[in-house]
C-alpha cells in the first residue's frame, strides 16, 4: 500500500486518453436514475471522411422526467444528443482520482474526507473535449419551458392568510421561564458569608485554573455576597482597569505561583 | 444507419458499414457506474508551462493545510497564567453579536501541493476552481476493455500552477525596485545584493549553499559591476534596509543571531522612521565611517554587522572595521545601560525580542525622535522592552536610561532631559556642576538643588561670624547676601531703621524668605550691638567705626 500522498502514475504512463464532456444538468439527473449496471444510452461515432460525428442516444426508460407539478407525463427528455467536439488546446488536462471509502485495497482506498489514507491516482489525460447538446425538438422546448417556469418563481413570495395567526404569543400572567427563575432564586436564598478561610481557599483554587476573573464569575463560583467578596479580593488580588484584561481581578504577584514563581499564601 | 445493439453482458460494440460514403459508424454503450467511491477531479495546467505527464517518474500530492491556522481558532494557552475565565464563551458571544462570520475550514476546498520527480523536480499548487458543477456537469468518458464507455462525473476542478523555486523579492522589496525601475540598468545585481545581505545575516548552510551556487554564476557579473555608479549605491543602500526587513523574517526564525537581527531590527526601525518622517536620519550612524563607494552598500546595512561574519569576500568594504568598531561601541553602551536594569546574560536573548518589539511596533521610532545617536534609540527600545510595552514617557524613558548609564559616554546629550527643569536657579546649578552624571531621576534634581540653595546662605552666614574676614561666602547665584559685614557697612554709613535694613536685603536678591531674613537680621544686630538713636520717633541703628 502506498503511503499517503503518493500519486499512482499508471494512467499517465499509459497515456490513457479520456474525453471531457460537458453534459446538461437534466441529463445528468437522468443518468443518476439509471438502474442495473448503469447503462444510460448509446454513443454513436460516425467517421465521415476525416470528420467525426458523435451522438449520444438516451435510453428510453430514462426519458421520463420527474417533476413536481402537474405536467409530469407530458414532458420528456429528448433522446438525441449530438456532441460538439472541441480540442483541448494547449492546456494539459489530467484526470486524477481520489478515493474516499476508507478501505485500503488498490481499487478503493483512502478517504477524501480524511478518515483514512487517501489514494490519489492519475487516471489519464484529456484528449478530447466535447459538449453534449440536445437535439432541438418539441420535447426539448417543453422541457426548457418547464425549467424556466420553475426557476422564475421567486424564492420568497407573499401569501394571504385566511385567519390571523394566534398561536405565537399568548398573553400570560407570568411566563414559565420567569416562574422557574423566581423559584430557583427563592431556593438559593441570599448568599451567606462563609468563613473567610474557606472563601480564600475557593479563590485560590479558582485562580489556579485561570489568571483573570470577572467579579461576576467569582461571585458565581464562590456564592458569596459581592461586597464581602470584594473585601477579600482587595486583600489578595488586584483589579485590572486597563490593558487587555480589563475589569478583571487577578491575584497579587506574591500570591501567584504560575510557572516559575514559588510564593503563595 | 443501422445499428444492432446487443444488450447484456457481452460486447456491445458493433460495426456497421454504410453504403456509399466512406464513413463508418460504431456504437458504444455508455455506462454510468453506480459505485462511486472514487472521485474524479480535473488537474488543469497552463499551456505555457509545458507540462507533460508522461515525463513524470514519481509524484506526490497532498493538501495544503497552511490556511488552517487562519480559520481555526487560535488557541492561546489554556488555563493558568494569561487566561481568563470564560474567555472562549465571551469571544464567541462577541462574534455573534457583531455578526462576524468566520468561514469554516473545509479540507475539501484546500489547495493541493503537487511535487513531481522528487526534491529536484517541479512543484505545483492546485487551486480549486469554483462554480464548475453549478449549471452543467462534466463527465469523463473512458473507454473500457469491452469497448463500452464509462462516464464518471467530475467532482472538482483544480488549476495547477508551477511554483517558483528561485528566490523572489518580497512585496516591500518589489515596491522599492519598482520605484527605481528607471534608474536601474543592471537588474542582475538586484538579486545579487539581496543574496549578499542574506549571507551576512544568517549562517544557514543551505542558504549559503544556494547562494554560493548562484553567486558563482552571478558573482562574475557582480564583480564586473563594481563600477560603483551612483545608482548602484542608491539601490544598494536602500535595498538592504528593505531587504533586511524581508530577510528578517527568515533570519528571525532560523538563526537567533543576536547581533544580526538586532542590527537589522535597528535598521528597519530607522528605515521605517525615514519613511514615516518621524525623525531625521540618524546621521550619527554614518559619522566617522570612511567608506568608499563599494562599502557604501555594506555600511548602511552593516551598521552593526555580526562579529561572526566579518569576511564577505570581495564585496567586503574597507569600512567594515570601522563598522565593527562602531558596533562594539554602541553595543557596549547598550550593555551598560541594560546592566543597570536586568541581568546581563539575558541580553542576547533580549536583543532578539527587542528586535521583535521593534518590528511589531514601529512607534518606537516615534518614541525616539529628536535623538541623535543610535544608542539613544537603543535605549529607548530597551526601555520600551523593559517596561513591557507600556509606552514610557519620553522624558521618563530617557531619564532612567541616562541615569543608569555608568559614564561610558560622558558627553552624551541626554542631559537635555534634565535641562528642561523649570527654575533658572536649577539650570544654573547644572551648568555649574557641569556634565556630571546624575544618579537620581532628573525630575528630583532641580528640587534637590533648590533645597541645597536655601540652607547655603544661612550656613554661610553662620560661618561668617567667627571669621568676619571671610564673611562673604561664595555667592552662588544671588547678588546680595545678608551678612554681618553688609549690615555693618550700612550702619556705619548712616543710621537706619530695621525697615530700611530689610529693604536693603530684599528677599528676591538674597534668596531668603522674609521670615528668614528677619531672623538672620535680628541675629546679626544682636552680635553687632549697634547704638540706637531716635530720629523722627523711629528707632535708628548706627555704628561708629
Amino acid at each position: 500500500m502506498s503511503d499517503k500522498g503518493e500519486v499512482d502514475l499508471t494512467g499517465a504512463k499509459q497515456n490513457t486518453g479520456v474525453w471531457l464532456v460537458k453534459v446538461p444538468k437534466y441529463l445528468a439527473q437522468q443518468w443518476a436514475k439509471a438502474t442495473g449496471r448503469g447503462e444510460v444510452g448509446k454513443l454513436r461515432i460516425c467517421k465521415n471522411q476525416g470528420k467525426a460525428e458523435v451522438s449520444f442516444t438516451l435510453n428510453e426508460e430514462l426519458t421520463t422526467i420527474d417533476t413536481t407539478g402537474q405536467k409530469s407525463s407530458m414532458v420528456r427528455a429528448p433522446r438525441e444528443h449530438p456532441f460538439t467536439l472541441q480540442t483541448v488546446g494547449g492546456q494539459t488536462l489530467a484526470v486524477f482520482t481520489e478515493n474516499s471509502s476508507g478501505q485500503s485495497d488498490a481499487e478503493a482506498g483512502g478517504s477524501g474526507t480524511g478518515t483514512g489514507p487517501d489514494k490519489i491516482a492519475l487516471e489519464g489525460v484529456v484528449v478530447q473535449r466535447a459538449e453534449c447538446r440536445p437535439a432541438v425538438s418539441e420535447n426539448y422546448m417543453r422541457l426548457k419551458k418547464l425549467q424556466i417556469e420553475e426557476l422564475s418563481k421567486p424564492l420568497r413570495f407573499s401569501q394571504q392568510l385566511d385567519k390571523a395567526v394566534t398561536t405565537n404569543y399568548k398573553p400570560v400572567a407570568n411566563h414559565t421561564y420567569n416562574l422557574d427563575y423566581e423559584k430557583r432564586k427563592k431556593e438559593e436564598g441570599k448568599r451567606a458569608r462563609a468563613d473567610k478561610q474557606q472563601v480564600l481557599d475557593m479563590l485560590f483554587s479558582a485562580f489556579e485554573k485561570h489568571q483573570y476573573y470577572n467579579i461576576k464569575d467569582l461571585v458565581d463560583i464562590t456564592k458569596q455576597p459581592v461586597i464581602y467578596l470584594k473585601e477579600i479580593l482587595r486583600d489578595i488580588g488586584i483589579y485590572n482597569v486597563k490593558g487587555t484584561h480589563k475589569n478583571t481581578w487577578e491575584l497579587k504577584p506574591e500570591y501567584r505561583h504560575y510557572q516559575n514563581e514559588e510564593k503563595s499564601d | 444507419m443501422f445499428s444492432q445493439v446487443i444488450n447484456g453482458t457481452s460486447c456491445s460494440a458493433v460495426m456497421t458499414s454504410l453504403g456509399s460514403s466512406s464513413s463508418s459508424t460504431t456504437e458504444y454503450v455508455v455506462r454510468v457506474p453506480k459505485n462511486t467511491s472514487k472521485k474524479y477531479n480535473i488537474m488543469a495546467f497552463n499551456a505555457g508551462d509545458k507540462v507533460s505527464c508522461s515525463t513524470w517518474t514519481q509524484a506526490r500530492m497532498e493538501r495544503d493545510m497552511s490556511n488552517r491556522r487562519i480559520y481555526g481558532e487560535e488557541e492561546t494557552q489554556e488555563g493558568a497564567a494569561g487566561s481568563e475565565f470564560g474567555k472562549k464563551q465571551r469571544e464567541e458571544a462577541r462574534r455573534k453579536k457583531y455578526g462576524i462570520v468566520t468561514k469554516e475550514f473545509k479540507v475539501e476546498d484546500q489547495p493541493w501541493i503537487l511535487k513531481v520527480n522528487g526534491k529536484a523536480g517541479r512543484r505545483f499548487k492546485g487551486l480549486k476552481k469554483g462554480g464548475v458543477t453549478e449549471n452543467a456537469s462534466y463527465y469523463i468518458f473512458t473507454q473500457c476493455a469491452d469497448g463500452a464507455f464509462e462516464a464518471f462525473p467530475v467532482h472538482s476542478w483544480y488549476n495547477f500552477t508551477p511554483q517558483a523555486k528561485h528566490r523572489t523579492l518580497t512585496a516591500e522589496e518589489a515596491e522599492e525596485e519598482w520605484g527605481r525601475r528607471n534608474k536601474v540598468v543592471n537588474h542582475f545585481s538586484i538579486m545579487l545584493q539581496r543574496r549578499l545581505r542574506g549571507q551576512e545575516r544568517g549562517e544557514e548552510d543551505e542558504e549559503e549553499g544556494e547562494k554560493g551556487g548562484k553567486k558563482k554564476k552571478k558573482g562574475g557579473r557582480g564583480g564586473d559591476l563594481r563600477i560603483h555608479d551612483l545608482e548602484d549605491d542608491l539601490e544598494m543602500s536602500s535595498d538592504e534596509s528593505d531587504g533586511s526587513n524581508g530577510d528578517d523574517d527568515e533570519a528571525k526564525s532560523k538563526a537567533k543571531k543576536d547581533k544580526g537581527p538586532k542590527g537589522k531590527g535597528k535598521k528597519k526601525k530607522k528605515k521605517g522612521s525615514d519613511l514615516e518622517g518621524f525623525e531625521d536620519s540618524d546621521d550619527g550612524d554614518f559619522e566617522g565611517l570612511e567608506v568608499d563607494y563599494m562599502s557604501d552598500e555594506s555600511s548602511s546595512e552593516e551598521e552593526e554587522p555580526e562579529k561572526t561574519k566579518p569576511n564577505k569576500g570581495e564585496d567586503v568594504p574597507k569600512g567594515i572595521d570601522e563598522m565593527s568598531d562602531s558596533e562594539e561601541e554602541s553595543e557596549e553602551e547598550n550593555k551598560n545601560e541594560e546592566d543597570g536594569k536586568e541581568e546581563e546574560e539575558e541580553e542576547d536573548g533580549k536583543k532578539t525580542p527587542v528586535q521583535v518589539e521593534k518590528k511589531k511596533k514601529k512607534d518606537s521610532s516615534g518614541e525616539s525622535d529628536s535623538s541623535e545617536d543610535s544608542d539613544i534609540e537603543g535605549e529607548a527600545a530597551s526601555a520600551l522592552f523593559m517596561k513591557k510595552r507600556t509606552p514610557p514617557k519620553r522624558g521618563g524613558g530617557r531619564g532612567s536610561a541616562g541615569s543608569s548609564r555608568t559614564g561610558s559616554r560622558p558627553g552624551t546629550p541626554s542631559i537635555d532631559n534634565a535641562a528642561t527643569s523649570n527654575t533658572l536657579r536649577a539650570a544654573a546649578n547644572k551648568l555649574e556642576q557641569g556634565k556630571r552624571q546624575t544618579t537620581v531621576p532628573s525630575s528630583e534634581t532641580p528640587a534637590a538643588k533648590r533645597l541645597k540653595m536655601e540652607p547655603s546662605p544661612q550656613s554661610s552666614s553662620g560661618n561668617g561670624t567667627p571669621q568676619p574676614a571671610s564673611g562673604k561666602s561664595t555667592p552662588s547665584s544671588s547678588d546680595v547676601l545678608l551678612t554681618e559685614d553688609a549690615v555693618r557697612r550700612y550702619l556705619i554709613r548712616k543710621p537706619m531703621t530695621t525697615k530700611d535694613l530689610l529693604k536693603k536685603f530684599q528677599t528676591k536678591r538674597t534668596g531668603l524668605s522674609s521670615e528668614q531674613t528677619v531672623n538672620v537680621l535680628a541675629q546679626i544686630l544682636k552680635r553687632l550691638n549697634p547704638e540706637r538713636k531716635n530720629i523722627n520717633d523711629k528707632m535708628h541703628f548706627y555704628l561708629t567705626e
